[in-house]
């Protein structure tokens, strides 16, 4: 798995990593983190979480556990829900581990296995089960990926949570949330989306800065998600196209021996050809899906977090202004009574709303400037490795389909 | 009595219907058109004997009634005649070829009588078999063949007339209502037909689809245009309007004239309903993508169907082909076609009745030949048709990665504009663009995939449909055969019987069946190897012109996939220096 991973992982983490360094000043070796292991268990994924860390709170300076999909959503959850962090753009959990798509179609063609040749059913199975062990090379990255931003965050690196799930070498006995805790959970998230749409109809921002912020990730997060979903089809399609070959590929030889000698050898070296071929084009649509897909959904997720943080922060905001009122009122109300309990109350709860305002403000310009910076990097080193990639595989493709034309007028 | 053994000897004259009829069945023989014509002669005939035609005779199909008594072939067929069409003039054979005449002239009733006669067959052959007359002298005529034949005889032709001794019956007048116009075209004699050119060259090229007319009357023209330097054409190159249904009337006429000489005709596009009624409803204005490309189709596949026709030489020279693509008016509407005719329920009627046969009588094969390529035949179809379905999943495939890159492109280009920093924002309205190239370039890619590989597959599983018929035109040939030979005995039988009973009169009628049967079983032995010979020989150019055909396909599908592929290089190349200047 290892060194499968290393081959597969995506250059996101690289890029994640490097654009961090660039913008983070921090040495990367005081904490490490990567995930050197995964293993595939009929429903679940089990990663191995390994840690390298120069730092004196941990107890070992070189440490690995294993942990389950589970455990890095409950330590997104903590993150999200910690109100000390609401100022920062909190890193997109990583999505399920899904394998459903690819067990589908194994079961499909497990299916409908008596009605073609031996080979094709064989060659069909290779290309599946490169599918499904992409999708598994995936997952892990994005786990990784996960992970790898907390630990380069100067904040984040530093939270008591992050430390334990690192740490911790039982299980985390995170249950999946109950039935009930979903329900609350859709709830929460209802009311955050409807909260999130009133405030934006009614709260006014004073800073221009975060208004014009605010417009453009929402108008960018629409623009973004219709690209990525527009560019899974585009990756699929591909994909199909290359599997067609395959059956193009059987067709042709079986024709080749009906037809016998006079065109069999002929035949035979086009059916090759269209193996070939096909074996490019395969890589070209995993390229496509690595390069262009993947980037396009990690900045979906990266916007949506975000948008969370602009929302934060305009809740803050509203909440701030809702101090002041109370304290006008109290003001007011007391004017003549002098209790200052009341205002002192009301002036301290004010003061802390616009301590509370301001930090975030600050906070979340600086990460709105740095998402904004890995945005571009990010694009930046894919697009060019996406434009290299498809260049050298139509390359191949036109040299192997004319080394084929080549041969074949000979006979 | 040559004549007649002539005449009976092909049952198959007949457009097709009754294979084993003794007698022609000319009956059905669909009306409107011109008899159906006995095809084989038709080259032939008229190729080298003029002279030897003389007689009056001209070919016209003999009417069955002709057939039947065979004491005078020459008796001009009888006045029905009023075929007229036929008036060609054996005598002139170079006419002959002309006219196909345009169909609803002839035949009217019947019997497109040939008189066919005199003519001599060279056995000149067209087709190189010249096979079809193994037994004829030259004196006499194939006429047989010529009955079948009648009615492509140029009407129009008519004028030619003067050759032929015109003591022939007035058929021959070209009164006919040819509604043909006179072409005159100077046929040149048949001879040349007959010669498998080396260097003959012929390219036909369908083009200009055209509606013409309103509604439900309204229909689709092509422009055929021919280019050859084949001598018998009257120029070199020319145009003709032709619709549709033109086309599958020629080719129901050149299966009537050759199938049962062993030929494979090329099949000729399908009619669909469905198409055609969309078309004619629709305006101009609202011509769709979907009633394009329908139209798109219909043309490639028309002109796929001609230049198959003229590559062989023998249809090549056959009269109805030549006037069709010759004739400077509009054909006769070839109703026949249409499937609610009178013709169309008949020959539904008799493909049902060849299905069953087919099903029912299992031949005894004594050839090696036959077996071998008849299983070959069977197990390409088959594969054939895998290959088609396979290609038909490529096309759609690649059609809707057309469709989703240029979403995607959109998307993107929707992305650029929002997107705030300015060199990510040109370098994704730059990934935007070449995108959308690739999608040009894909789609290109999917019409070639499905214009060479899919369609011409799939007119080969049609042509392998076509040489199955062939081969059970055999069949067929064998089982009159068989059913003369068991008739032989039955009679000699009888004979016998009527000695042994000693009633004089029977026996000499019994004699006189005994020899008659004879003769047909003679006939239909010489029938059935005349055409399985026939068949070898069409076969193994069929094998040449398919091994090249199917090589030709896919060498230009791989420079077309080639060249797609370039094609994305060059959109990458130009992509790459942009996104790398992003800052």
């Amino acid at each position: 798995m290892m060194d499968g991973m290393e081959d597969v992982l995506p250059s996101e983490t690289n890029g994640t990593k490097s654009g961090r360094s660039d913008t983070v000043d921090l040495n990367d070796s005081t904490l490490q983190v990567d995930i050197s292991d995964a293993l595939s268990e009929r429903e679940k994924v089990k990663f191995t979480v390994h840690t390298k860390t120069t730092l004196p709170d941990y107890a070992k300076p070189e440490f690995s556990v294993v942990r389950q999909h589970e455990e890095f959503i409950w330590l997104h959850d903590r993150f999200d829900e910690n109100e000390d962090y609401a100022g920062y753009i909190i890193p997109p959990p990583p999505p399920r581990p899904d394998f459903d798509a690819s067990r589908e179609k194994l079961q499909k063609l497990g299916e409908g296995e008596g009605s073609m040749t031996k080979e094709e059913f064989s060659k069909m199975k290779q290309e599946l089960e490169a599918e499904y062990l992409a999708t598994f090379k995936k997952t892990v990255a994005m786990h990784e990926v996960f992970l790898t931003r907390l630990a380069q965050h100067t904040v984040f690196r530093n939270d008591h949570n992050f430390k334990v799930f690192l740490e911790y070498e039982q299980d985390l006995s995170v249950r999946t949330k109950n039935k009930k805790e979903k329900v609350e959970g859709l709830f929460k998230s209802f009311n955050k989306s409807t909260d999130e749409i009133l405030l934006a109809a009614t709260q006014k921002d004073v800073d221009d800065y975060f208004e014009r912020e605010k417009t453009f990730l929402l108008e960018y997060h629409m623009a973004i998600k219709d690209a990525t979903t527009k560019a899974d089809k585009m990756t699929q399609a591909h994909k199909s196209v290359a599997d067609s070959y395959i059956q193009l590929s059987s067709g042709l030889s079986q024709l080749g021996t009906i037809e016998g000698p006079r065109l069999e050898k002929f035949i035979n070296k086009v059916a090759d050809t269209f193996e070939k071929a096909r074996k490019v084009e395969g890589r070209v649509s995993s390229d496509e899906d690595l390069k262009l897909s993947d980037t396009l959904r990690y900045y979906v997720r990266d916007g949506s977090a975000a948008k969370d943080l602009l929302y934060r922060r305009l809740r803050c905001l509203a909440n701030y202004e809702q101090a002041n009122k109370n304290l006008d009122r109290a003001r007011a109300k007391n004017k003549d009574v002098h209790a200052p309990v009341d205002v002192a109350d009301a002036e301290l709860a004010q003061q802390n709303a616009c301590e509370k305002f301001e930090h975030i403000s600050n906070k979340a310009k600086e990460e709105l400037n740095d998402l904004k910076a890995r945005r571009v990097t990010a694009f930046k080193k894919n697009l060019i490795e996406l434009a290299e990639l498809e260049l050298k595989h139509a390359k191949a493709q036109a040299q192997l389909l004319k080394s084929c034309l080549q041969s074949l007028p000979e006979e | 009595m040559r004549l007649y053994l002539i005449v009976s000897a092909s049952p198959s004259l007949c457009p097709g219907d009754n294979p084993q009829a003794t007698h022609l069945p000319r009956a059905w023989a669909p009306l409107a058109r011109p008899p159906p014509h006995g095809s084989r002669l038709t080259a032939d005939l008229f190729s080298t004997n003029p002279g030897a035609l003389k007689s009056p005779v001209s070919e016209q199909t003999t009417t069955p009634e002709d057939q039947r008594s065979p004491e005078d072939p020459l008796t001009p067929p009888p006045p029905a005649a009023s075929l007229t069409p036929e008036p060609h003039n054996p005598g002139t054979p170079p006419d002959l070829f002309e006219s196909v005449a345009e169909g609803p002239v002839v035949v009217q009733g019947g019997s497109p009588k040939l008189s066919s006669v005199p003519l001599d067959l060279p056995a000149g052959g067209n087709g190189g078999e010249g096979k079809q007359q193994d037994t004829s002298e030259p004196p006499v005529p194939p006429s047989s063949i010529l009955p079948p034949m009648g009615a492509p005889l140029t009407p129009p032709v008519v004028p030619i007339t003067p050759t032929a001794t015109p003591s022939l019956t007035p058929n021959i007048t070209p009164a006919a209502p040819t509604p043909v116009t006179p072409v005159a075209v100077a046929r040149s004699s048949p001879e040349q037909a007959e010669g498998d050119g080396g260097d003959e060259f012929i390219q036909i090229t369908v083009s200009d689809p055209q509606k013409i007319g309103d509604g439900m009357s309204s229909y689709m023209a092509y422009k055929v245009t021919t280019k050859t330097n084949v001598s018998y054409f009257r120029k070199k190159h020319w145009s003709v309007m032709r619709r549709f249904s033109d086309f599958l009337g020629l080719h129901r006429k050149l299966v009537e004239k050759h199938l049962h000489s062993g030929r494979v005709i090329p099949p000729a596009p399908e009619k669909s309903a469905i198409g055609t009624t969309k078309i004619k409803l629709g305006s101009d204005k609202n011509a769709d993508s979907g009633s394009l490309d329908f139209i798109e189709r219909r043309r490639a596949a028309l002109e796929r169907y001609m230049n198959r026709t003229s590559t062989h030489p023998t249809l090549r020279a056959d009269p109805d082909f030549r006037e069709f693509v010759e004739l400077d008016a509009e054909l006769p509407r070839a109703t026949q076609t249409s499937a609610l005719s009178s013709a169309g329920v008949l020959r539904l009627l008799n493909r049902v009745g060849e299905t069953v046969n087919k099903m029912t009588f299992k031949m005894d094969e004594s050839d090696q030949w036959f077996e071998e390529r008849t299983q070959q035949i069977e197990s390409l179809d088959a594969q054939l048709r895998k290959l088609h379905a396979s290609m038909e999943r490529l096309v759609n495939y690649r059609r809707e990665l057309a469709l989703s890159t240029a979403a995607f492109a959109k998307a993107t280009a929707v992305l650029s504009s929002v997107e705030e920093h300015s060199s990510l924002s040109r370098a994704l309205h730059q990934l935007s663009e070449s995108t959308e190239r690739t999608q040009t370039i894909h789609h290109a890619q999917a019409d070639a995939d499905f214009y060479v590989l899919s369609e011409n597959t799939k007119d080969y599983i049609q042509l392998i449909s076509a040489v199955k018929d062939v081969f059970h035109e055999r069949v067929k040939t064998f089982q009159t055969w068989q059913h003369a030979q068991i008739t032989l005995a039955k009679k000699r039988e009888a004979k016998a019987k009527a000695e042994l009973a000693g009633r004089m009169d029977k026996v000499q009628q019994a004699q006189e069946e005994v020899t008659e049967w004879e003769g047909k079983v003679e006939r239909s032995q010489e029938e059935f190897e005349r055409i399985s010979r026939a068949i070898k020989k069409e076969m193994e150019q069929f094998d040449v012109m398919r091994v090249k055909d199917f090589r030709d396909m896919v060498i230009k599908y791989l420079e077309d996939l080639m060249t797609s592929q370039q094609q994305i290089i060059k959109v990458w190349e130009t992509f790459i220096p942009e996104a790398k200047a992003i800052s």
